[in-house]
């Protein structure tokens, strides 16, 4: 499989969860676990380019995936797009909610389609913040598909 | 590690798959999209010794259509279902209701059929459309009616060895209705919900199973009435148990109103009923 653009290649144990393959193998621990049942998405990740649960699949389900994570997406210095609109917008307090923000937001964006606020919201929904009440998240998500 | 150990394969053909499953029979499972089965493995609900991967079978991905019906393979994703304009209206309208989009980018159509869940949109669907499910073994084929196929929470006709490799439906783009009540609008499971295609009537959430209304078909057929009139002939005929969220008689009250509401819809669509 390739993570953030290096390839890895090994052995796993058939029933570790990618969730815990990533933070425990791979030391990537910007990939937050909530739930761990699929309906919190603070797991949430980009396969093929596609928002998936990481909780929710087994690492090796992941062979032969292009996998993106947080750390693949930007870093101090150099944010991506949709980072510095999360930052401008205060779209976080915590933090954990955001990586998987983050993947669901890509998937959204990547589609090259505008959505108003109200179906961003609605496509948002899959992913749960405890902190910030989803206002600026929503306006960050709006504003970067200008 | 929160799965208990099991052993693993991947096979990359249905022969290879129904040989797996013919062998290791009521120890193994299949697994889809894992958007169900890997939560209840990580709660060791489930205790499989084998997980049969389906995912690199390429036989069970395929869509077709073909004189006036739609074949859908048991693997197929329901985010490709979503935007397949081939689908029949009903369809259409009720897979974005399944979960969010990430549940969508894995979750398959026959694990939903599978895992059958009581509130789950797809047994609503195949119930309504009178959908056929088209279920392989090494011993051969059999079609079951969805009747037939759906038995109660997590429990279908299926036998311990065989897999469901497709569910093949009408090809219908009129006459649909579909209408659910959930606690924060698209993405989380029904608390009720209905369907319905021209004359066939189904409310799902409700029980312990999708259940068609014969009593309403037939007061459709013998001229119908008004939507009240519909929906209090739902009321009295709806089998509501009472669940974690919801109790029976709301249940029955809100999937009472909603059948009132689709079988509107379903006219304003051409509908015949
Ligand atoms: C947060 C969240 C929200 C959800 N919301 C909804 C919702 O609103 N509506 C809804 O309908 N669903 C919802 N789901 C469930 C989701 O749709 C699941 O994907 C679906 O129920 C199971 O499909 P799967 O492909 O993931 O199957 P899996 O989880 O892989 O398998 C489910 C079961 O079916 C069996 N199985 C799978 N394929 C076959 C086969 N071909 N033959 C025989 N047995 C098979 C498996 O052994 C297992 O027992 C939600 C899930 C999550 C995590
Ligand atoms: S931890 Fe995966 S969705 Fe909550
Ligand atoms: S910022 Fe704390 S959960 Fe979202």
């Amino acid at each position: 499989m390739t993570v953030n653009g290096s390839r890895w290649s090994g052995d796993v144990p058939a029933r570790q969860t990618l969730c815990d393959f990533l933070r425990d193998e791979l030391e990537l621990t910007g990939t937050h676990v909530g739930c761990e049942q699929g309906a919190c998405g603070a797991c949430t990740i980009l396969g093929d380019g596609e928002a998936v649960r990481s909780c929710l699949m087994l690492a090796v389900q992941a062979d032969g995936m292009e996998l993106t994570t947080i750390e693949g997406m930007g870093e101090p210095g150099n944010l991506s797009t949709l980072q510095a609109a999360f930052l401008r917008h205060r779209a976080f307090q915590c933090g954990f909610c955001t990586p998987g923000f983050l993947a669901s937001a890509a998937e959204i964006l990547g589609s090259g389609r505008r959505y108003s606020r109200r179906e961003l919201r609605d496509m948002l929904s899959g992913n749960v913040c405890r902190c910030t009440g989803y206002e600026p998240i929503v306006e960050a998500v709006f504003e970067c598909q200008r | 590690m929160k799965p208990p150990p099991f052993e693993y394969h991947r096979p990359e053909t249905l022969d290879e798959a129904l040989a797996i499953m013919a062998e290791h029979g009521d120890q193994a499972m299949p697994l889809a999209g894992g958007q169900s089965l890997i939560p209840l493995l990580a709660m060791r609900l489930v205790r499989p010794g084998r997980i049969v991967d389906l995912s690199r079978v390429g036989e069970l991905q395929q869509v077709s259509v073909a004189e006036g019906r739609v074949s859908i393979g048991a693997m197929a994703r329901q985010r490709d279902i979503e935007h397949d304009p081939r689908m029949p209206g009903l369809v259409r309208v009720a897979v974005p209701h399944i979960g969010h989009f990430q549940i969508r980018n894995r979750g398959t159509v026959g694990g939903s059929l599978s895992h059958m869940d009581p509130a789950a949109e797809w047994p609503a669907i195949a119930l309504a459309l009178d959908a056929v499910m088209v279920a392989a073994s090494v011993r051969g084929r059999r079609d079951i009616t969805a009747d037939a196929f759906m038995i109660g929470p997590q429990m279908t006709s299926l036998e311990p060895e065989e897999l469901l490799v497709e569910v093949v439906l009408p090809m219908r783009t009129e006459g649909f209705g579909f209408a659910e009540v959930t606690r924060r609008g698209l993405g989380d499971f029904a608390l009720a919900g209905a369907a319905c295609q021209d004359k066939a009537v189904v409310v799902f959430g409700v029980g312990l199973r999708p259940q068609r209304l014969r009593v309403v078909e037939d007061f459709l057929n013998r001229g119908g009435g008004t939507r009240a009139e519909i929906s209090a002939v739902a009321a009295s005929e709806i089998q509501a148990t009472d669940a974690i969220h919801t109790s029976s008689h709301y249940r029955r009250v809100v999937a009472a109103a909603l059948v009132g509401a689709v079988i509107e819809e379903s006219q304003a669509r051409g509908g015949v009923a």
